[in-house]
């Protein structure tokens, strides 16, 4: 079970924030949307999303909200900043991967 | 916006620890439920349901650490960590703490208080508004020129003042003061010698200084020479002398028996420019009422100190360019003269060649104390070395579970640092609360003829700055070797314990070694040059300057007012009268005295040959040779005759006689003078008719300067002072000279003193740079042996073990001692070689300082190291001796 390093952790923050995008989650349907979007490829530890939650949330990309669902879980959601620093990498992203298809 | 929400996210972090700490936990929490409940839906027991689980999320302790680093700022967390956990480990090992604070203390300070003497000394602006706009005008002369100095040869005259102060483009303002008058006479009848200054009449303006009464000098002040006869006194001569007259204004006072007109008081606390309090000031144009020559008028005449306030904006290289026009232009009138400006920022003492001097001594005196602090830093070093090895078992176990070594130096640094913050902030309070008293002591205690000195040396930004700074450096330089060689081991052993005993793995054995070479060496290099130095002070005390002066009383006087044929007349009574006095038996005249600090120069040209030749001289009765003990070697001293007719006789020294006429007579030869403006030959010959022994009479250290006597001339006579022999007591004469003057005329300041007082004036200097020595040499000696004696009976305590076994395999107790000894002993000779040579290098520079000393003074380069070998010695021998008396199968078991 590799752990995201340095370089990967870039993209993989925009993958949280994509994540996200839709409604609000908490870690665990976080994990498990990652899983299934990834298609199992992407083997990942459960557990290192959380440093990388809270780093997010320490850069005010995203924001947390205790709500009680039968227990209380922590869920986050898209700050405004978030969700503009997603629009702005789904940019380039789009452009990479028209090029991507061109060549 | 988003940083500070942010910042506020982080300060959060901070302080809302607990909470986050269980929070997390709460969250991990629910995820793992969830993925068990997912795993059991599967169709999975518990039990795998469960370690499925904790699988797939990974290692729940190191994830809520990775998680807990994202939180507040990590950095500060972890030095607030640092910083409590040193705090606590000093804490715990009191008698450690203590000397090793105390050491830092005693180096930082002794640093701190240095360094804040020389501030106040050539650091510090002016204490006037807006300092740092204000800088200090000075001129170098090039080249072959004439050049009338009466004071400081780099000052300008009246008209080139005038020139500057019109044709800048870089001054708000320009002034003109001339510094040190002083002993001029206040009042009529019983005068009081004050100091005063002569300045351009927008001094107080430039300066920004404001009068606490009446008013200061206008420009109409200084329209022209003579007048405006106005004064402005102190704060402190107005309240001792006027008693604090609230109507002084307007009232008329007597200085140098003139009429002034007080116009106002400066502001408490202003005292002038230099070092000496200056207690009334005078428009320049008064001058010549002041001092009785007249220098307003000489162009070329060196006798005024310029200061100029910069306009806002303009930087000191354009300062620079655009007086450097103006002295170029003034350079065409001197044909065969250069001159460069030099132009700083102004400074209490400030003029160019004091500073170089102070700056030159300065940086001796500090590289002195630097080496102090650098013993002392050895000595904590290896103090921290021998606490590491304590905790050797620990750092290693760290170590080995991964612990960062970064992490763990940066922790032994901050307790370093936190040992370098104490001492140093205790060391320099102490050195600024006993700095003031010392300067106080000093002040107090200056010989005769000393002018009462400002000296201020509180502490201010520089200084701080220059403590803080040293704290940082001492820390890091003392701390970072232990640190990094603690952390860099043998795991294994260390783990295991075996910290001592085995012969070669001793821990830290070398670096230890090497630390006390060090502090040998330096040690000795400063005790050595200590030592020499106050040999060679101690040899110019008793040195004999090449005159008498037992016995011997000075009077010295000026007579203001007094025309040519009045100032014979009052010459000649009071010789008659000091004459009569008991026990009077020789009285004499000189216009200098011997060593007086007042020197005459002149320039002659030897009659028949082109080149023209300066001398200093002086002008004297023709008994002078005789009371002062000075043989005359070849021909004879003037007659009466001589005197009486004026005639152009000389006496000249043994080395003039020498220099200008090897291997001939000097009898019978002529010097012919020399214009000193004009440089053309004047109309006098004089003919030698005296060679008179060399004596130290301008310059304690040197007598073979080109110098010359001549008679007194019927205009010189009023100049002229007094010299006294009497075998009576020399208060009584000193009194009865006083009691003389004062008949003859009541309004006269005269200073009559011992004249083996100059001499005293010469060495106070010398004692105080040798009682500095030898200070800083005990203090350094005393460093350097408690670091010896420290790191040698721990080296020996250190092998106790390797002497038990020695002993159990027939080693008998000599042996051993020999043994621990020899390997005690080896890192001190090693350092007292390596000061030894250092030091040849050292005593080298000093040589130019030394009196009369080889520097290579076999006392100081003996007597030192066998002194440290001996510390060494004793501090071996009785552990050493202790060691081989246990019993062997204690010392085996001993850990």
């Amino acid at each position: 079970m590799a752990k995201p390093n340095d370089l990967v952790q870039g993209t993989f923050d925009l993958l949280l924030l994509k994540t996200l995008s839709l409604e609000p989650k908490h870690g665990w349907a976080i994990a498990k949307r990652i899983q299934q979007i990834s298609r199992e490829v992407l083997q990942v530890q459960q557990g290192s999303l959380y440093p990388a939650l809270h780093r997010l949330e320490q850069k005010a990309l995203i924001k947390a909200k205790w709500k009680e669902t039968g227990r209380q879980a922590k869920f986050y959601s898209l700050t405004a900043a978030g969700r503009a620093e997603l629009e702005k990498e789904a940019e380039i992203g789009v452009v990479c991967r028209r090029r991507i298809i061109w060549s | 916006m988003l940083w500070v929400r942010r910042f506020w996210l982080k300060l959060q972090g901070l302080f809302r620890r607990n909470r986050n700490v269980n929070r997390l936990d709460d969250e991990i929490q629910f995820h793992l439920e969830q993925q068990i409940a997912e795993n059991c839906a599967a169709g999975m027991s518990p039990h795998e349901a469960r370690y499925a689980a904790r699988r797939a999320f990974g290692n729940p302790t190191y994830l809520k650490e990775e998680t807990r680093d994202t939180w507040g700022w990590v950095w500060l967390e972890q030095i607030v960590q640092d910083l409590r956990y040193g705090a606590r480990a000093l804490s715990k090992n009191p008698s450690f703490t203590v000397v090793a604070v105390l050491a830092v203390a005693l180096g930082v300070g002794v640093n701190t208080g240095i360094f804040s003497v020389l501030n106040g000394v050539a650091l510090k602006l002016l204490p006037v508004p807006r300092a740092n706009q204000i800088v200090s005008v000075d001129q170098i002369f090039h080249g072959n020129f004439p050049r009338i100095e009466h004071g400081e040869p780099e000052m300008f005259s009246y008209s080139e003042y005038k020139n500057y102060r019109a044709n800048n483009q870089v001054f708000s303002g320009l002034l003109a003061y001339a510094p040190f008058l002083g002993d001029v006479p206040l009042g009529a009848e019983n005068p009081k010698p004050v100091m005063g200054e002569e300045t351009s009449c927008n001094f107080f303006e430039v300066l920004g200084e404001r009068p606490a009464l009446g008013r200061t000098f206008v420009e109409a002040d200084c329209r022209a020479e003579g007048v405006s006869p106005v004064v402005v006194l102190s704060d402190e001569l107005w309240r001792t002398q006027f008693g604090a007259d609230p109507r002084i204004v307007g009232k008329s006072i007597s200085l140098n028996r003139a009429k002034f007109v007080v116009i106002g008081v400066a502001g408490q606390g202003f005292r002038g420019l230099d070092a000496w309090p200056v207690e009334f000031w005078a428009p320049v144009t008064m001058e010549k009422a002041l001092e009785g020559e007249d220098l307003l008028s000489k162009d070329n005449a060196s006798w005024l100190g310029l200061l100029g306030r910069m306009r806002p904006g303009v930087s000191l290289e354009e300062v620079r360019a655009d007086l450097g026009v103006i002295a170029g232009r003034i350079d065409q009138l001197y044909p065969g003269r250069t001159t460069t400006l030099a132009i700083h920022r102004a400074t209490f003492m400030g003029r160019s060649e004091e500073r170089t001097v102070v700056f030159g001594i300065g940086a001796v005196i500090l590289a002195a104390v630097g080496l102090v602090l650098l013993i002392a830093c050895a000595n904590v070093a290896n103090l921290l070395l021998a606490r590491a090895s304590a905790r050797q078992k620990e750092i290693a176990i760290r170590l080995s579970i991964g612990g960062s070594r970064w992490r763990i130096v940066r922790q032994l640094l901050t307790e370093s640092l936190l040992i370098a913050f104490l001492g140093g902030a205790l060391g320099s309070l102490i050195a600024f609360w006993s700095v003031d008293g010392i300067a106080r002591y000093l002040l107090a205690h200056l010989p005769h003829g000393f002018p009462p000195l400002l000296w201020d040396v509180s502490p201010d930004l520089h200084v701080w700055g220059y403590s803080l700074a040293l704290m940082v450096l001492t820390g890091i330089v003392f701390g970072l070797a232990p640190a990094l060689h603690a952390t860099r081991q043998d795991l294994s052993t260390a783990v295991k314990g075996e910290t001592a005993g085995l012969p070669g793995k001793a821990r830290g054995r070398r670096l230890r070694s090497a630390l006390v070479a060090v502090q040998v060496a330096v040690c000795m290099v400063l005790l050595i040059a200590a030592g020499l130095l106050m040999r060679s002070l101690y040899s110019a005390q008793t040195v004999d300057p090449g005159f008498e002066m037992k016995g011997i009383i000075q009077a010295r006087y000026e007579l203001p007012g007094y025309n040519v044929a009045a100032g014979q007349t009052f010459q000649r009574e009071l010789v008659a009268r000091a004459q009569a006095l008991p026990g009077v038996d020789e009285v004499e005249q000189a216009r200098v005295m011997p060593l007086g600090n007042q020197n005459m120069h002149t320039v002659m040209t030897p009659q028949g040959e082109k080149r023209y030749k300066s001398f200093e001289f002086n002008i004297v009765s023709p008994g002078f040779f005789g009371m002062l003990g000075m043989p005359i070697v070849r021909g004879r001293t003037f007659t009466q005759a001589e005197v009486q007719s004026d005639a152009p006789v000389l006496v000249i020294t043994e080395s003039t006689a020498r220099r200008l006429w090897p291997d001939q007579d000097a009898i019978g030869k002529s010097l012919r003078e020399v214009n000193a403006l004009s440089q053309d030959l004047g109309p006098r010959v004089y003919q030698v008719v005296g060679v008179v022994k060399d004596a130290q009479v301008s310059h304690l250290g040197q007598s073979d300067g080109p110098f010359f006597y001549m008679p007194a001339g019927p205009e010189e006579l009023a100049a002229m002072q007094l010299l006294v022999h009497s075998k009576a007591s020399d208060v009584t004469t000193i009194n009865g000279i006083r009691e003389a003057v004062r008949i003859l005329d009541a309004g006269l300041v005269v200073d009559v003193t011992e004249l083996s007082g100059n001499l005293e004036l010469w060495r106070t200097p010398s004692r105080i740079v040798a009682a500095l020595s030898g200070v800083l040499g005990a203090l350094a000696l005393l460093l350097a042996s408690i670091g010896v004696h420290g790191v040698v009976s721990y080296g020996v305590s250190q092998r106790t073990r390797e002497i038990g076994i020695r002993m159990t395999l027939g080693a008998n107790g000599g042996d051993v001692m020999i043994l621990a000894l020899r390997q005690a002993l080896r890192p001190v000779v090693i350092g007292a070689s390596v000061g030894i040579i250092a030091c040849a290098a050292v005593s080298q520079v000093l040589s130019t300082v030394l009196y009369g000393i080889g520097s290579h003074d076999p006392i100081a380069f003996i007597g030192v190291p066998l002194f440290l070998l001996g510390v060494a010695f004793l501090s071996s021998y009785l552990p050493a001796r202790r060691a081989s008396r246990f019993d062997p199968m204690v010392t085996l078991r001993y850990e």
